[in-house]
């Protein structure tokens, strides 16, 4: 077995937090919107006027969409505004054909078995910030402009639909929305799927602790001769 | 129609009281959200104004529109906003015909030429230079388009004229398109449904002929006043809705109590318009209240939105039986194989090179 030569702080309680507070929301938007596209509970028995379970599983939807906003918010100004070499925005420069050079296609031979060693980053590697740039950045701001686009749409002319019912249009309409919203939220397990298992396998083959580290905050650097 | 004869005089005629005209004017200025105070000037609007020219084309379509407007609930209606423009072109309820009539339209174009109003009913087909709608051995594109030139304002009657109907749905085999494609430099209002309630068209041209501009629009280019909000949020059915209770066959119990219908593929949530409020036939029902889903007539590309009883419309172009849902239970199988399969790969390479550090 490798030595543990070093152990960093990487992943700071507020990136933690950010973290978890987000993964939990995404599973409850997930299962409460699949809820209201497929409410399969069965009818409740008595007056229709006494019971709420539809109405319910959207509040819940809703609660939790504003928590995933605000948590998202939150994450935005820690990459952009405060100083933490691992949680900001300054290494991804996607709009840059160097940040595309060596770094990265070394990184995806590796994960195409065309490179015997697996290079090791201590923050994200350039291909998984790709991949959370495209799926968690892009994928929540179009489910949090879509959600928001209907979610004003009880309103006509207020706040919300004010200032979000510009996607409709963009959409095809009310309907055209609603499916961008409900065929875009399959990104997420799928990604969750993508993520976990690219988690595992780094842990596995590089022992840098990168599963537990997203609670405890530390990564470790181990000792790079092969395991006798 | 002599110009000259006065509303007072048209009424007589026909047997319509004064009392019902003004029912009529405050009607309508109601259903346009106009203040109480607007309506004197409807009803001076309507005495006195010169008679608004328009011409009425009928491209690709099924004359719904027209049947919906003729049948409007108060019987004088139609009547009435009939006599308030002066409908000197329309096919289907012109009694001139052939060459007699396409003399008409372009009389009207020059004497009135940038004050008529063009209501267009129908798609205009325009592949092959248009030549799957010919009237009178001109193609409908380019009578539109001639039409329009002269035009203050367009009117798209219906789903077809406002964003495609049956006939441009997937796969087009006429490239039709609706009037906003082809006319771009005039103010248009599009009217959809299919067909639009009755008392909405004739409400779109009373406020044209009281204020000499068209209603507030919505973000598609619809009217707000009868297009602002969805039918869902007005649906008697709503309470049902919210308690979870719902219709799942037609032939079931909760069919016969009025459930709500969104698990029949009800489209009354993603669809503004204003059969839960005005209703059709004056009022009689709509196509919920009758226990039909809706189908979002007045929604654009409504018929590539089906199969109708279902709420996740198929990706017409996967073919059928193709819905968002599959298209994520195939993305998420794949990520789980992908990674099986990179685990495996992983796996065997680990091994090898235990098994070459061992030598
Ligand atoms: C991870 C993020 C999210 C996921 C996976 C998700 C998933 C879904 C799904 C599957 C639906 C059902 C669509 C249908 O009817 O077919 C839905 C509906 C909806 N979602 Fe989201 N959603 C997310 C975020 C949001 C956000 C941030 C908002 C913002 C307020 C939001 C607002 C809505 C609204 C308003 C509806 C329509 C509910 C109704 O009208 O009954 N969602 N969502
Ligand atoms: S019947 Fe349709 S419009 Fe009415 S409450 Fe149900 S889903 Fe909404």
């Amino acid at each position: 077995m490798s030595r543990i030569i070093e152990e960093i702080y990487v992943w700071r309680l507020p990136v933690r937090l950010y973290h978890w507070i987000n993964a939990l929301c995404i599973v409850v938007l997930s299962t409460t919107g699949m809820y209201i596209a497929w409410p399969l509970m069965s009818a409740p028995v008595g007056e229709a006027a006494l019971h709420h379970s539809m109405a319910l599983w959207r509040y819940f939807h809703y609660v939790v969409a504003f928590i995933f906003i605000g948590n998202f918010l939150y994450r935005m100004y820690y990459a952009l505004l405060v100083n933490d070499q691992y949680a900001r925005f300054g290494g991804f420069r996607p709009w840059s054909p160097e940040w595309w050079g060596v770094p990265f296609k070394e990184q995806v031979a590796s994960y195409l078995f065309l490179r015997e060693d697996e290079p090791n980053y201590v923050g994200h590697n350039p291909v998984a910030a790709l991949a959370h740039f495209v799926f968690i950045f892009c994928g929540s701001v179009f489910m949090i402009v879509t959600g928001l686009a209907m979610y004003g749409e009880n309103n006509p002319g207020g706040f919300t639909e004010t200032w979000f019912g510009w996607a409709l249009p963009l959409l095809g309409g009310s309907y055209g929305l609603r499916y961008a919203h409900h065929l875009v939220a399959w990104i997420f397990p799928f990604y969750v799927i993508v993520h976990l298992y690219a988690v595992f396998r780094h842990d596995i083959v590089d022992r840098t602790s990168v599963t537990s580290s997203i609670i405890t905050g530390f990564k470790h650097k181990v000792e790079d001769e092969a395991s006798v | 129609m002599p110009t000259t004869q006065t509303f007072a005089e048209v009424f007589e005629s026909r047997g319509i009281s004064r009392r019902d005209f003004l029912k009529f004017c405050s009607f309508t200025s109601v259903s346009l959200g106009l203040a109480p105070s607007m309506l004197p000037k409807v009803v001076e609007a309507m005495e006195k104004k010169p008679r608004l020219p328009v011409i009425w084309l009928h491209g690709l379509e099924c004359t719904c529109c027209t049947e919906s407007f003729i049948r409007s609930s108060h019987p004088m209606t139609a009547d009435l906003v009939l006599n308030m423009i002066s409908l000197d072109y329309d096919e289907t309820l012109n009694a001139a015909a052939g060459h007699q009539l396409e003399e008409i339209r372009k009389k009207i174009m020059k004497d009135y030429n940038g004050k008529y109003i063009l209501a267009v009913e129908g798609n205009i087909p325009t592949k092959d230079n248009g030549v799957y709608c010919m009237i009178g051995g001109e193609s409908f594109l380019n009578i539109v388009k001639e039409t329009a030139a002269g035009a203050a304002a367009v009117i798209a009657w219906g789903a077809c004229a406002s964003f495609g109907c049956v006939q441009n749905a997937h796969p087009n085999p006429t490239g039709a398109v609706p009037v906003s494609e082809i006319i771009k430099d005039k103010p248009i209002v599009k009217v959809p449904g299919c067909p639009p309630i009755a008392e909405v068209m004739t409400g779109v041209i009373t406020h044209f002929h009281t204020f000499g501009t068209l209603p507030e629009l919505d973000r598609l280019g619809r009217p707000k006043a009868f297009y602002g909000t969805r039918i869902h949020d007005k649906c008697y059915r709503r309470a049902f809705y919210d308690a979870g209770m719902f219709v799942h066959a037609f032939d079931e119990e909760s069919t016969r109590k009025g459930w709500c219908l969104y698990k029949m593929g009800c489209k009354g949530p993603t669809t503004y318009n204003s059969c839960s409020k005005i209703q059709w036939n004056a009022g009689t029902s709509f196509p919920i209240g009758s226990g039909h889903p809706c189908i979002g007539c007045s929604e654009p590309g409504f018929w590539d939105k089906g199969p109708f009883y279902t709420r996740l419309a198929e990706v017409s172009f996967l073919g059928t039986d193709t819905t968002a849902d599959k298209i994520g239970v195939v993305a998420v199988g794949a990520a789980a194989a992908g990674a099986a399969a990179h685990a495996a790969v992983t796996a065997v390479k680990k091994q090898k090179a235990g098994n070459d550090e061992k030598k």
